[in-house]
C-alpha cells in the first residue's frame, strides 16, 4: 500500500493508505483526528468540510493520496491554542449549534465563506452559501447569527 | 441574538457548557469511540420488500481470509435470542384506552435483530458479517446467496388495510393490527343530525423519517471472565437501552453496561433500541472481539425507525354561527412491518379536537402493518399531524361556508377561564391563555396588514398567502425518573440521572437549577448520565420529560440535600436544626452570626465522626418519581409564503410563532429548540417525504441527494416569541418547549400555500407542498 505525507494542523503526517482511503478516513481513522465527522455518503451534509490548501473542501470526496504534499486544516486545529478562533467563539455566544455534530464542518465552511466573500455578511449571502451543509437541530437562525458575527470579529482579528 | 447572561440562575440565557468540546471537535459522539482489536461488522440487508429465506449460503463468505464470523436468523434462534421488547402502549391513566372490538384477535410479530424465515421490508437485516475491516466484511456479504422466493407486497397505508391486500402476518385475519374506536359516537351521531354545516377532509400525512445528523454507530464487546456485555451507542436514554438490550439477550439486567457520550440528535429516531445494537453485541460474543458497526446514511434511510404516515377522513360539525358541535372520522396509522409502538396514534387521536371547545367527538384509531420499516415516534409523536387536519377543517368551514378565519378561531378557542377543560376524548388541559397565545401570533405575523402585501405581490406576479394554526402537546413519556445528587467536599457536584441530552443542552440547563437552588457554581456540577454502571434507573429523553420530570426529582434531592445540611451544620455551630436557614450557599443559624457553607457542611458530613446513620456522609440525596401526568404546552404560528405561480416555488416571506413553555429555564435553548422545530415541522410540509414505490416497495428516497431535507437558504429568520404562563400541574410551572414548534408547522404551511392558490380555486394541497404538486394544483391538474 503506498504512504502518504501531508501537514495537517500545521504537523507533518504520513501513513499508509488504499488508494481508495479518503481523507476523511484517513484524518479520522488514522491521525484519530474525529472533530471531523461524516453525516452522509453523497457529499450533501457537509460535516466533513477541512481546509485544503487553504479552501474548504468536502473531505469524503478527497482522496487521501490526492493530498500529498497538501496543507490540511481541521476542526482540531482552527483555535490558536487556548484561544477560540472567532468563528468558534461567535458559535457558541450565538447558541449556534445543539447536538453539535454538523458544527465543526459548519465552522469551516463559515471561515471558508469569509475567505470568498468577506467579513459583512448579509443574512441571505449567508444562507445561500450554506447550501452545502446540513443541520437538523437548529432550523439555521442562530448559525446565520453566528457567521455574520463570527465573520465581522474575524475583521477586528485580523486589524 | 439573545441577551447577556445576568447570572447562572433560573430564566437566564445562560451559554452552554457543553460547546467548548463540540466547536473544538473534543466531542465524543459513537463512531469516535474504538476500542482495542476490535472488528468490523456489516449488514445484509433485503432487497426485496416481502420475501420467504428459503437458504442462506455462507460458504464463500467465511472463505474469505480476515473475515471472521457470519451469523443469520438460524444462528439467532438456536442461540436462543428474544425479540425487542416493544412496548406498544404506555398505559398511562390520564390517556383514553385503545380497545379493540371484542374478538379481535391481536397480531403476533415478533421483531428479531435479524429476520430468520421472512424479509417484510426492503432494508431489513439478513445477516450480520465480522471482518477485520468494514471493505472485506462487505466484500463478505456480497458473497453470501441468500435464496429468496419473492412475495406480493404492500407499502401504501389505506392499500394495507384492504381486505384482498398481500398479508405480512398469519393472525389477524388482515393487515390490521390494532382497531379502536375513542370518543362519544351516539352523542356525536346527534351533533351531526342538528348541524347547519359540515366540514370534510380527507389526507395522507406523508412518511418522514429523523436524519439525526450523527448516523447510527454502536461498538460492543463481552467479556468471557465476568459474563458481561458492554455496549457503547447513542439512544434517548442509557438505562432503557440497557434493558431491552439484556431482554434480547437473555441475560440479567446487569450482566449488560451500556454507555453513551455525545449524542448527534434524535428527536424520537433514538427512542428505542434497533436490531443492530443487538446484533453487534451477540456478535462481539461469538467473535470474541469487540465489534464496531457505524451506520451509512443510506442504510439509515433503509433502517432507521420512520414516522407519520397517517391516513385519516375526518369530519367537523358546525352551527349556523360557526360554533364546533362535533367531530368525527378515522385515523389509520402505517405502523410498518411490526407494530411496535401506537403512541402517535393515540396522542394524536386524543387531541383531535386541540384547543377548541367541541362538546364531543368520535374517532376510529387504526393501525396497520405494511412492507415498510417500522414507525415510530417522532418530534411531537403524533400531534403535528392532528393539529394539521383540524387547522386545515377550520379553513375549508371558512372557505366553505364563509366565515373569517380568524373569526371561526376566536370564536371556538377555549378561554382562560374554562380551564381546566376536558377534552372530547377525556384530556385534561390545566392551565394557559390561549387567546394570548393567538392574538399575539396574529400581531406578529402582521395579519392586519396582509391585503395590502398580496396586492403588491400580486402586482410582481406573485402569489400571497397567509395562514394560521394554534396547537397543543400532550408530553407524556416513561413517567419514572431518578436524581441523585452528591455534594463532595470540594465543593462539586454531581448529579446522576437517567435522562440524556442529544442536543438538548441538559449540562447548562440543569447546572442552572442547581445553581438555583444549591448556589453551586455552574463549573462545578457535572451531570453523570451515560454509564448504567452508575446510572441505575431513568427513562430517558423524549415526549418533553426531560427538563419536565428532571427538574422534580433535582428538586426535591436538592431539597433533601438542604434539610441533611441544616442538622449537620446545626451540628457545627452548636443550634437547633429548626434555627438554621440555607441561602447563598450558607447554612447560617438565625441570631447569630455564624453560618457554614455548602462545601463545610459536606465535608463536616464525611469527617464528623459522631452523626447519626442518615447524615453520615458524602453528602448526599436521591429522588425517585413515577408521574404520569401529562402537560400540555401549547400556542399559535402564523406564515406568510410567495409563490411563483410559473414556478410552483414557495417562499418563506415571514414565520411567527407564539409558544407558551410556562416557566423556561434557558430562554436562549428554548429558542434555539423552536427555531429547529418549526424547521423540522415545515421540512415535511413542504419538501421531506418517504416515498416507496408501490410496485416494487422499493425505498425510492434512499440517500440526501433524494430526500429533501430542510437548508439554510429555505428559510428566513424566524420571529419566535413565548408567553410564560405557569403550568398548574408543575411544582415548577415548567411545561416542555422541545416540540411546540414543529406540532403547528404542518397546519400552518398548508393553510398558507391553500389561501396563495386561492385566486385558483385550488382547495387543497398534500404534503410535501412540492413545487410540482403546486404546479399541478395551479393548472388544475392535482
Amino acid at each position: 500500500m503506498p504512504t502518504v505525507a501531508m501537514t495537517v494542523n500545521g504537523k507533518a503526517v504520513a501513513g499508509t493508505v488504499e488508494g481508495r482511503t479518503l481523507l476523511v478516513q484517513f484524518l479520522r481513522e488514522h491521525l484519530k483526528l474525529t472533530g471531523t465527522h461524516v453525516g452522509c455518503d453523497t457529499s450533501q451534509c457537509g460535516c466533513c468540510t477541512v481546509h485544503l490548501n487553504g479552501t474548504g473542501v468536502k473531505s469524503c470526496t478527497v482522496l487521501a493520496l490526492a493530498c500529498a504534499g497538501a496543507s490540511v486544516v481541521t476542526i482540531e486545529g482552527l483555535a490558536d491554542g487556548d484561544t477560540l478562533h472567532p468563528m468558534q467563539e461567535a458559535f457558541r455566544e450565538h447558541h449556534g449549534l445543539q447536538c453539535g455534530f454538523c458544527t465543526p464542518g459548519m465552522i469551516m465552511s463559515a471561515v471558508d465563506m469569509v475567505r470568498r466573500k468577506g467579513n459583512d455578511l448579509d443574512a441571505q449571502t449567508i444562507r445561500k452559501q450554506l447550501e452545502g451543509n446540513i443541520c437538523r437541530c437548529t432550523g439555521y437562525h442562530n448559525i446565520v447569527l453566528a457567521v455574520q458575527a463570527g465573520a465581522a470579529a474575524m475583521k477586528t482579528a485580523k486589524a | 441574538m439573545s441577551q447577556a447572561a445576568q447570572s447562572n440562575r433560573i430564566g437566564q440565557p445562560v451559554r452552554r457548557k457543553e460547546d467548548l468540546r463540540l466547536i473544538t471537535g473534543r466531542g465524543n459522539f459513537s463512531d469516535d469511540v474504538n476500542w482495542p482489536h476490535q472488528a468490523y461488522a456489516y449488514f445484509l440487508r433485503s432487497p426485496h420488500a416481502h420475501a420467504r429465506i428459503r437458504a442462506i449460503d455462507a460458504r464463500a463468505a467465511l472463505a474469505i481470509k480476515g473475515v471472521l464470523a457470519v451469523l443469520t436468523g438460524r444462528d439467532l434462534e438456536a442461540d436462543g435470542l428474544k425479540p425487542l421488547p416493544h412496548v406498544a402502549d404506555s398505559g398511562n391513566p390520564h390517556e383514553p384506552d385503545l380497545v379493540a372490538p371484542p374478538g379481535f384477535k391481536e397480531m403476533i410479530a415478533p421483531h428479531h435483530v435479524l429476520a430468520i424465515d421472512k424479509t417484510r421490508y426492503v432494508g431489513e437485516a439478513v445477516a450480520i458479517v465480522v471482518a477485520e475491516t468494514v471493505n472485506l466484511a462487505k466484500d463478505a456479504a456480497e458473497a453470501l446467496d441468500v435464496d429468496y422466493e419473492v412475495l406480493p407486497a404492500v407499502t401504501a397505508t389505506r392499500a394495507a388495510a384492504q381486505p384482498g391486500a398481500p398479508r405480512l402476518w398469519d393472525s389477524p385475519d388482515s393487515n390490521i393490527s390494532i382497531d379502536a374506536e375513542v370518543g362519544d359516537k351516539a352523542a356525536t351521531e346527534a351533533a351531526f343530525a342538528r348541524a347547519k354545516h359540515v366540514a370534510t377532509f380527507e389526507t395522507q400525512i406523508n412518511r418522514v423519517t429523523g436524519v439525526t445528523m450523527e448516523p447510527r454507530a454502536a461498538v460492543a464487546q463481552y467479556d468471557p471472565a465476568t459474563r458481561r456485555y458492554t455496549l457503547h451507542a447513542g439512544s434517548g436514554g442509557a438505562v432503557r437501552l440497557k434493558q431491552d438490550l439484556a431482554k434480547i439477550l437473555d441475560v440479567p439486567a446487569n450482566d449488560v453496561r451500556v454507555l453513551m457520550d455525545d449524542i448527534g440528535g434524535n428527536f424520537g429516531t433514538r427512542g428505542m433500541i434497533y436490531p443492530e445494537f443487538g446484533a453487534v453485541t451477540w456478535a462481539a460474543r461469538r467473535a470474541g472481539r469487540p465489534v464496531k458497526w457505524t451506520c451509512e446514511r443510506s442504510e439509515a434511510f433503509l433502517s432507521d425507525y420512520q414516522a407519520r404516515d397517517l391516513a385519516v377522513t375526518a369530519e367537523l360539525a358546525l352551527d349556523a354561527e360557526g360554533n364546533f358541535l362535533a367531530m368525527r372520522g378515522t385515523n389509520l396509522s402505517n405502523v410498518g412491518s411490526h407494530p411496535t409502538n401506537y403512541g402517535p396514534l393515540k396522542k394524536g387521536v386524543e387531541i383531535m379536537t386541540s384547543l377548541y371547545r367541541v362538546p364531543c367527538a368520535h374517532f376510529k384509531a387504526r393501525g396497520v402493518v405494511s412492507n415498510t420499516m417500522i414507525t415510530r415516534p417522532y418530534r411531537s409523536s403524533g400531534r403535528p399531524e392532528v393539529m394539521y387536519v383540524m387547522e386545515r377543517l377550520i379553513d375549508i368551514a371558512a372557505r366553505d361556508f364563509g366565515f373569517d378565519r380568524q373569526e371561526l378561531r376566536r370564536r371556538n378557542l377555549l378561554k382562560s377561564h374554562e380551564l381546566p377543560y376536558t377534552n372530547a376524548f377525556g384530556m385534561v388541559y390545566d392551565s394557559g391563555d390561549y387567546h394570548d397565545a393567538m392574538e399575539k401570533a396574529f400581531t406578529l405575523g402582521d395579519w392586519a396588514g396582509f391585503p395590502a402585501r398580496r396586492a403588491e405581490a400580486k402586482a410582481r406576479g406573485k402569489l400571497r398567502g397567509i395562514g394560521t394554526a394554534n396547537y397543543v402537546d400532550t408530553a407524556t413519556g416513561v413517567p419514572r425518573e431518578r436524581a441523585e445528587i452528591t455534594v463532595h467536599d470540594d465543593g462539586r457536584v454531581d448529579v446522576v440521572i437517567g435522562i440524556v441530552s442529544n442536543g438538548q443542552g441538559h449540562e447548562t440547563s440543569f447546572a442552572q437549577l442547581i445553581n438555583e437552588w444549591l448556589d453551586v457554581p455552574l463549573e462545578k456540577v457535572r451531570l453523570i448520565v451515560g454509564d448504567t454502571d452508575i446510572v441505575q434507573v431513568g427513562g430517558g429523553t423524549h415526549s418533553g420529560r426531560g427538563l419536565r420530570l428532571g427538574s422534580i426529582v433535582m428538586w426535591n434531592a436538592s431539597n433533601k440535600i438542604i434539610g441533611k445540611g441544616k442538622r449537620i451544620a446545626a451540628r457545627m455551630m452548636e443550634c437547633d436544626p429548626s434555627v438554621v436557614h440555607f441561602a447563598q450557599g450558607r447554612f447560617s443559624a438565625q441570631g447569630t452570626n455564624q453560618s457554614r457553607t455548602l462545601t463545610e457542611v459536606a465535608a463536616a458530613a464525611q469527617h464528623l465522626p459522631d452523626l447519626p446513620e442518615d447524615l453520615r456522609g458524602p453528602l448526599a440525596a436521591f429522588s425517585d418519581e413515577t408521574i404520569h401526568i401529562p402537560s400540555f404546552p401549547y400556542g399559535c404560528h402564523v406564515v406568510e409564503v410567495e409563490i411563483d405561480p410559473a414556478l410552483g416555488t414557495v417562499e418563506i416571506v415571514k414565520y411567527a410563532a407564539v409558544d407558551d413553555v410556562g416557566r423556561a429555564v434557558n430562554p436562549m435553548i428554548v429558542h434555539g429548540q423552536v427555531h429547529g422545530a418549526i424547521a423540522q415541522g415545515v421540512g415535511q410540509a413542504l419538501w421531506e417525504n418517504i416515498h416507496y414505490d408501490p410496485a416494487s416497495g422499493q425505498l425510492l428516497s434512499g440517500s440526501l441527494m433524494d430526500y429533501a431535507m430542510p437548508r439554510a437558504d429555505h428559510f428566513p429568520s424566524f420571529v419566535a416569541e413565548f408567553t410564560e404562563v405557569p403550568c398548574t400541574t408543575h411544582p415548577l410551572g415548567i411545561r416542555p418547549g422541545g416540540e411546540g414548534g414543529t406540532t403547528p408547522a404542518l397546519g400552518v404551511m398548508i393553510n398558507a400555500v391553500v389561501d396563495a392558490l386561492s385566486d385558483f380555486g385550488v382547495k387543497h394541497i398534500e404534503m410535501p407542498a412540492t413545487p410540482e404538486r403546486i404546479w399541478r394544483a395551479i393548472r388544475g391538474r392535482q
